[in-house]
């Protein structure tokens, strides 16, 4: 192992390591723009250069290994006076447009320059024109005037995805990023590229001009899109509501987790979340007479449906949970359950059409919490729950989150079926065809709206917090279900999500020993289960292009 | 990036004497066992890209997008990348040319012996601008940087010869012999 000393600090580092990584453990900092530790070198933008002792000129850190006895400067009068002129050259045909370019607040040129710049640019030649607001596909613009040409979304797209679809076209100062003509940049991970991009060149066209990133607040969540739990931080803009009008959630942006999505995050996850700002949000506790629906309140809801589940012997009820629901809410439902002694449970609602794995992190099952309901004990035979309401047998049916009606079940039938049930519970974030038909409408807090864990797919427990206030009277479900089953005449185990981990922990082996504390930022593994760790990126299987 | 092709809008088919559009694009089996042969002289195959975009420039005419994903078929590499190569260098056409390429420098030497005077009188015999093709498909015209004859200035490359020394009247001998 390399022994090296940058700017005084002594460094003991792996072999391989380079300069800016070696750095970086030291807590010191060398600017860079083309280099990103998930792709390959390209020592394209020149801007990490160092001093080497006895190298007879500043050196780039991102493609030089650390050498033992290595002596290294980040920080000479000749560094500084490198950056500046690297700078200057980066800005040569750089637009001055950063109060309207939506990557200012988060711009590395912005904050570099401030760091490094000239402050009294030279330049008094036009700048060199290229389009502008060019759509690379349906998640991304393109501003070519911005780009630095560093090619991380070049090398993305070749690396990564394997998909191949972005170069750097054209020579000189009129080289310019781009798509073969004809094609677009439509790969499941396309938003990536604007993730990587250093600069305002590659913006994401949902997000562009909603809000400034400055007013953003961040909060570190999971993606609920897939069984794979990647790891994300969920933007906020309570600052500027009126900005974006109503909208809260303004964007997902993939959080590192070496073990389950390294830096990457698939477009179908990261635009998964306008449920939650969606018009079709349930807000407030629902009762539906004959004579309609009507508001009533959250005692009202909460006494009403633990009448009906009193009322009912438990051979009557059914209970359809949600692999959407968060472990601590599985938890409180399988509490209420043991309380009436309901047997009639399940989850797995069939979907219309089978989803499949992509090649790389989405996974064909598209819930967040399938291993934690399974291992929580929730799972059952969910057609043979639904024949039952058809005989009549089901007289009261709590559904989670589905919806019954655009399942791949027969509507008619289905519909059939609820016609039977006498009390129709519906707990759920949205509003749907089955909330519709629902005599009691108990409405939950979307995930950004509170916290909690998911178990994905591997066994992995990934805690996700609160975000947001929840929208109108909606509750955690944990909670909501607390309160039937103090109704119930039971004890709830606690005012806090964290209360009903500890519950889990103690109630399913598979969990115990787990504290919130102990799960931290990147979670942890059940008992029993086996990592399977980041896939091998398309771009890098031997198949891919040589 | 003078006389740097892909400025045309208009459909290269349209338009009289150039060579048709690159429609069935395919090697013939001689051109194939070439295009492996030169693959097999580099330690990387892909070293081979650029001589195979010239044949391939030969036979089809000129490097259409079509001609740009068929040789990229033969490297594995996707079509983005052929096309990074073929907009990198000036001498690969993107469009159609002309059965003759007139290449004049425009670079130091050669301006400083008046070959601005020389480009002028090159356009003024042919009827086009920079970049175009004579009406009857006969000369491209392109204005390009130094071409390492800077003691023979002004000079251009007119298809694979150079003609040094250029003046008004050599220009119009060289431009008569090229039918």
């Amino acid at each position: 192992m390399p022994k090296l000393t940058i700017d005084g600090k002594e460094i003991e580092v792996e072999a391989g390591t380079n300069l800016i990584e070696a750095a970086r453990r030291l807590g010191i900092e060398v600017p860079h723009y083309c280099y990103h530790p998930g792709l390959s070198i390209a020592g394209q933008c020149r801007l990490c250069m160092v001093d080497i002792e006895k190298a007879p000129r500043p050196t780039i850190a991102c493609n030089t290994t650390a050498g033992d006895g290595m002596v290294v400067h980040t920080d000479t009068e000749r560094v500084r006076d490198t950056r500046r002129s690297i700078m200057e050259f980066h800005l040569i045909n750089h637009p001055l447009d950063c109060p309207v370019c939506d990557q200012a607040g988060e711009c590395w040129l912005q904050i570099y320059y401030m760091k490094h710049g000239l402050y009294d640019p030279r330049m008094v030649d036009e700048k060199v024109h290229k389009p502008k607001a060019v759509p690379l596909g349906p998640h991304v613009m393109l501003d070519a005037e911005r780009c630095i040409l560093c090619s991380r979304c070049v090398r993305f797209c070749d690396e990564i995805t394997g998909t191949g679809e972005l170069g750097i076209f054209h020579r000189g100062d009129h080289s310019e990023i781009g798509l073969f003509p004809g094609r677009d940049l439509e790969n499941n991970y396309s938003a990536n590229v604007v993730d990587i991009c250093p600069v305002g060149a590659l913006t994401d066209r949902d997000f562009r001009f909603q809000v400034r990133v400055w007013y953003l607040d961040t909060t570190k969540s999971i993606c609920t899109g897939c069984a794979r739990g990647c790891n994300v931080d969920v933007h906020v803009n309570r600052r500027r509501p009126h900005h974006a009008e109503g909208r809260r959630v303004a964007r997902l942006k993939p959080r590192f987790n070496a073990e389950v999505n390294a830096w990457w995050l698939c477009d179908i996850g990261r635009y998964h979340f306008d449920f939650v700002d969606a018009a079709t949000r349930l807000t407030a506790p629902v009762r539906r007479n004959p004579g309609g629906p009507a508001d009533v309140t959250w005692d009202e809801a909460v006494a009403g449906v633990a009448d009906a589940l009193r009322r009912y012997p438990p051979e009557q009820v059914a209970v359809l949970a949600s692999p959407q629901m968060a472990n601590e809410d599985l938890i409180a439902l399988r509490r209420v359950l043991e309380t009436r002694g309901i047997r009639e449970v399940a989850f797995d609602v069939p979907p219309t059409a089978l989803a499949k794995d992509d090649d790389f992190l989405l996974r064909a099952d598209r819930t967040p919490n399938r291993r934690g309901a399974t291992l929580i004990g929730l799972g059952g035979d969910a057609g043979g729950l639904m024949a039952a309401a058809r005989s009549g047998r089901i007289k009261c049916l709590w559904v989670f989150h589905h919806d019954l009606l655009a399942a791949g079940w027969p509507a008619a039938e289905v519909s059939r079926a609820l016609g039977r049930i006498e009390t129709v519970i519906f707990t759920g974030t949205n509003a749907n065809a089955t909330s519709e038909r629902a005599h009691w409408v108990l409405p939950a807090a979307a995930w950004v709206e509170r916290e909690g864990t998911f178990t994905n797919f591997e066994g992995r427990v990934q805690r996700f917090r609160t975000a947001l206030e929840p929208l109108g009277q909606a509750l955690p479900e944990w909670e909501l279900l607390g309160r039937v089953l103090v109704g119930l005449g039971g004890t709830a185990a606690g005012r806090r999500a964290e209360h009903w981990f500890r519950e889990l922990t103690g109630a399913v082996d598979a969990f115990a020993g787990m504290s919130y504390q102990s799960l931290g930022d990147l979670g942890r593994l059940v008992a029993g289960a086996t990592a399977s760790g980041l896939p091998t990126p398309p771009g890098q299987r031997a198949s891919a292009h040589a | 990036m003078n006389g740097a092709p892909g400025s045309s809008n208009s459909p290269p088919a349209e338009r009289a004497g150039l060579a048709g559009p690159a429609t069935n694009v395919a090697f013939t089996p001689e051109q194939l066992a070439e295009v492996r042969r030169l693959q097999g002289l580099y330690p990387d195959k892909r070293g081979a890209l650029l001589p195979v975009l010239h044949m391939a420039q030969d036979a089809f005419g000129w490097i259409s997008l079509e001609v740009e994903e068929y040789v990229a078929g033969f490297f594995a590499l996707s079509p983005a990348h052929v096309h990074e190569v073929v907009t990198f260098y000036t001498l690969y056409f993107q469009q159609p040319k002309g059965r003759h390429v007139v290449a004049v420098c425009h670079n130091l030497s050669c301006y400083l012996a008046g070959s601005r005077d020389i480009l002028a009188h090159v356009q003024r015999r042919l009827g086009v601008e920079v970049g175009e093709t004579t009406d009857d498909g006969r000369v491209t015209l392109q204005s390009v940087e130094c071409l390492c004859a800077c003691e023979a200035a002004p000079m251009a490359q007119v298809d694979d010869r150079y003609e040094l020394n250029l003046t008004p009247e050599k220009v119009d001998r060289i431009l008569e012999g090229l039918r």
